[in-house]
């Protein structure tokens, strides 16, 4: 593995008001890593991804992306990065073809090539024979197909997936997955981020929790296990502080009474 | 008539280079935005409806029917062009309405496309700067408004030809890019204002009631003003004579004209106020670059944002239970859980859902504006005449008949909304009667909106013209129960809120509907020809309540067979 790192965050904090939602967040993230991250709703993961992405321009501390300051040139940033957002949104008056080529272009790709490319992976993803429909009779899981093609199809060194699987068939979640892995051989870094603990767990070769702003683990999945539990369901409820006992269904299942 | 502009835009590319902004990525936006804006259904005109789920690609009738219904307003608007002879008076009219149409345009139909969220999550993650970004807004905004100007003021360039001189064409276009300019600070400025005050959620709301005030307004216009206002008094109205008129910008708009095509009557004035036409719009845009729009940008995108990033900013809308008195409405007069659930939603979302309110809201101020245009019909040479006319005629009958338009608008758009999918939880709970729904439904609607209608309706009558009416009011208001009943048994046959606004109103009902109409129709004449007899009216009470709680039994016992089900 490379010994630069690909993605360095230093000391990043983010408030809302008086809430802070990211407190001092440091991390190094190597090229060719698959990172698993993770966390309870609330915690700070989409905050992350955002600073991330450039989606949220104002923070503390320091985000740096191959030597790049996100500050400074979030454009150049942009550039390296290719982002699936969780909740699919696309212009679904346009076709897969017309959206692709859009977003292609809005990478500076030449159109040629980029025709070809989202023509192949369309195909790729079993969507050829709907490429120039409109995509408002679309299903959510041809959406997410399509949006997942968006974020790969200027073949970037960074992919951040924001829940990539919601909404697709065993048979695209197979593929995904798969395409997770041959994309990390390639080199590519990526982000992962998921409330599906056995996906993360097979697929990335390392795992971050972050639980109320804070980064409370980090590490494979077998470092994990060996202090905490047998899968990363366990680890994750014990570690965000979920009561080991049956408290809360006992209090459900107490209200039938 | 897009690639037009696109390449006009093109031409200004080394410019905009210079002031760093991508001139490509710029180029694709804008091409994408206007393709967006094609196959968008159009708010302003609700009642063309969307024909977008057919053709794939291609432009759909809905954008070419806008700028048709546009042109044709711009038509009727340069009627005015000829209709005062009076200098100054007929363009000023012209502009004012022309300005005031743009204005309303862009503020109901461009609002939604100005605060794309998903904009948020497409174009912001990829490599596109933010002066890129602004500048595609500002273009894309000047296309749309300039497109509408085209289309509204085409009638008009010709036909100034006819009611000035042809040197005032050419003219009238410099006027009307004024009018567009004062026309587009107008709208800042109200955004502006709007942003300042307001949450961002209710300013989405605020901008909901400004639609349902143009229609109101567009209805008031069209039925009243001919009644109210005297012809022969307005054809000799000079408007110089007014200084007030001095600060109204269409005056400054119309002075122009005045100045350059009839110097001769012109004097220091309209001079001055030509200048201050030509100054404004330079000023406004000056001041909307430098003053406005700074700050304007940001708030913009954090009203964008607000719906869908929660962000921990924004106070969380809690729906505490405080509308205490209509729960217990609710159950008083729906004690059957599930008539009770049915009353229950029906009146909530109908209180929540914005496009329900759009549609219907208008039709509580159409009964009054109908009302005043029946009344006032009459012979009488000025307006205290005719409401003494008014006073001792049976026209209160009228008023509260013409009532059952808001209760049978209600019940027409019920069914329908947007997020008809929710409407699953209606087909996959084991409800064995739901017609119990849809009297809850029923019983909600005229309870909440109908009846208190009525009662303000009644108490209105009986100011004007004495107790005596109340057994009329009863016994209409009665009638007007039972009418929205038949409405709803033979014209609305889906739950409430749960089918698409898509296949709305197949024509077939047409004729239904029509003789639902006739039949409150002749109920109503027949109720006014009987109103001379005190105690008759009071008795007919009795059997249209009876009539009323009877059709209400067996509206209750309607089985799934006689509802439509949506495909979900």
């Amino acid at each position: 593995m490379n010994d630069a790192p690909l993605i360095q965050i230093r000391n990043l904090s983010k408030s809302y008001g008086p809430k802070l939602v990211l407190k001092h967040l440091s991390l190094d993230i190597y090229p060719g890593q698959v990172i698993g991250y993770i966390g309870p709703n609330g915690a700070g993961k989409s905050t992350t991804v955002k600073i991330l992405t450039g989606l949220i321009p104002e923070f503390n501390g320091e985000v740096l992306v191959n030597g790049i300051s996100m500050q400074q040139n979030p454009q150049e940033i942009k550039k390296l990065i290719g982002y699936v957002p969780e909740n699919a949104e696309l212009y679904d008056v346009l076709t897969p073809m017309e959206y692709l080529d859009f977003i292609g272009k809005l990478y500076n790709m030449d159109e040629a090539q980029l025709q070809s490319r989202a023509r192949k992976m369309l195909a790729g993803f079993g969507l050829e024979a709907v490429a120039d429909n409109r995509m408002d009779t679309f299903s959510k899981g041809m959406r997410q197909k399509v949006l997942l093609i968006s974020g790969i199809i200027h073949n970037p060194q960074i992919i951040i997936l924001d829940e990539p699987l919601s909404g697709l068939d065993a048979n695209a979640v197979i593929l995904v997955k798969e395409l997770i892995t041959r994309l990390s051989q390639e080199g590519k870094t990526i982000f992962y981020c998921s409330h599906m603990m056995d996906v993360v767990e097979k697929v990335s070769d390392r795992i971050l929790l972050i639980n109320k702003g804070e980064i409370i683990a980090d590490g494979t999945f077998e470092s994990l296990k060996q202090n905490h539990a047998d899968t990363l369901e366990q680890v994750f409820a014990k570690l965000t502080g979920r009561d080991e006992s049956t408290q809360e269904t006992d209090a459900i299942l107490n209200a039938f009474d | 008539m897009n690639k037009l502009f696109l390449r006009l835009i093109g031409s200004f590319n080394p410019l905009l280079q210079r002031s760093g902004v991508d001139t490509y990525q710029l180029h694709e936006i804008l091409k994408l935005k206007l393709l967006i804006d094609n196959r968008r259904p159009v708010n302003l005109f609700a009642h063309t409806k969307r024909a977008t789920k057919k053709a794939p690609t291609g432009k759909t009738a809905s954008s070419w029917g806008t700028y048709l219904v546009v042109g044709l307003m711009g038509l009727f608007m340069s009627f005015t062009l000829f209709a005062f002879k009076l200098p100054l008076v007929p363009q000023t009219i012209y502009f004012s309405i022309f300005m005031i149409m743009l204005a309303i345009t862009m503020i109901t139909d461009f609002t939604t496309v100005l605060l794309d969220v998903r904009d948020q999550y497409i174009i912001l993650p990829r490599p596109v700067n933010d002066r890129t970004l602004t500048v595609s807004r500002i273009l894309h905004i000047g296309i749309y408004v300039s497109k509408l100007a085209l289309a509204q003021g085409a009638a008009g360039i010709v036909l100034v030809g006819f009611a000035d001189s042809w040197a005032a064409v050419p003219l009238f276009l410099v006027q009307m890019i004024e009018a567009t300019f004062l026309s587009i600070l107008l709208v800042n400025i109200v955004y502006l204002i709007l942003l300042k005050t307001v949450s961002p959620r209710k300013f989405k709301d605020i901008i909901s009631y400004f639609q349902i005030g143009f229609s109101i307004l567009i209805f008031a216009v069209y039925y009243l003003l001919p009644r109210l206002i005297n012809m022969a008094q307005i054809e000799n109205f000079d408007l110089l004579q007014h200084p007030w008129a001095y600060a109204l910008p269409p005056i400054w708009i119309a002075a122009l004209n005045e100045v350059l095509i009839h110097p001769g009557r012109s004097n220091i004035i309209t001079s001055l106020l030509a200048i201050a036409g030509v100054l404004a719009p330079v000023a406004g845009l000056w001041f909307v670059a430098k003053v406005l729009a700074p700050g304007f940008n940001r708030k913009l995108a954090v009203v964008a944002t607000s719906d869908a990033s929660a962000a921990p900013t924004t106070t969380v809308v809690q729906e505490k239970p405080r509308f205490n008195l209509v729960n217990r409405i609710a159950n008083l007069i729906a004690p059957d859980p599930v008539e009770n659930a049915g009353f229950r939603i029906t009146w909530k979302l109908a209180a929540r859902i914005r496009e329900f309110k759009i549609k219907v809201y208008p039709a509580f101020a159409y009964v009054p504006i109908y009302f005043v245009y029946f009344a006032f019909n009459s012979k009488g040479s000025n307006l205290s005449d005719k409401y003494e006319g008014l006073q001792h005629s049976g026209k209160y009958i009228l008023l509260i008949y013409l009532s059952t338009f808001v209760i049978s608008s209600i019940l027409q758009n019920i069914s329908y909304t947007e997020k008809f999918k929710a409407s699953w939880v209606y087909y996959a709970l084991p409800i064995t009667h739901p017609g119990k729904i849809l009297s809850g439904m029923y019983k909600a609607v005229s309870t909440l909106y109908y009846l208190p209608y009525c009662i303000v309706l009644g108490i209105v009558s009986i100011v004007i013209w004495g107790p005596a009416v109340i057994n009329d009011v009863i016994l209409a208001t009665f009638m007007g129960l039972i009418y929205g009943l038949l409405t709803a048994l033979f014209l609305m046959k889906g739950l409430p809120f749960s089918k698409p606004v898509l296949v709305k109103q197949s024509g077939g009902r047409f004729v239904t509907s029509m003789l639902i109409a006739g039949f409150i129709g002749i109920v109503g004449l027949g109720h006014y020809l009987l109103s001379r007899w005190e105690l008759l009216i009071w008795i007919l009470i009795i059997p249209a309540m009876g009539i009323y709680w009877l059709m209400l039994h067996y509206y209750k016992k309607q089985n799934w067979e006689g509802i439509e089900m949506e495909e979900l």
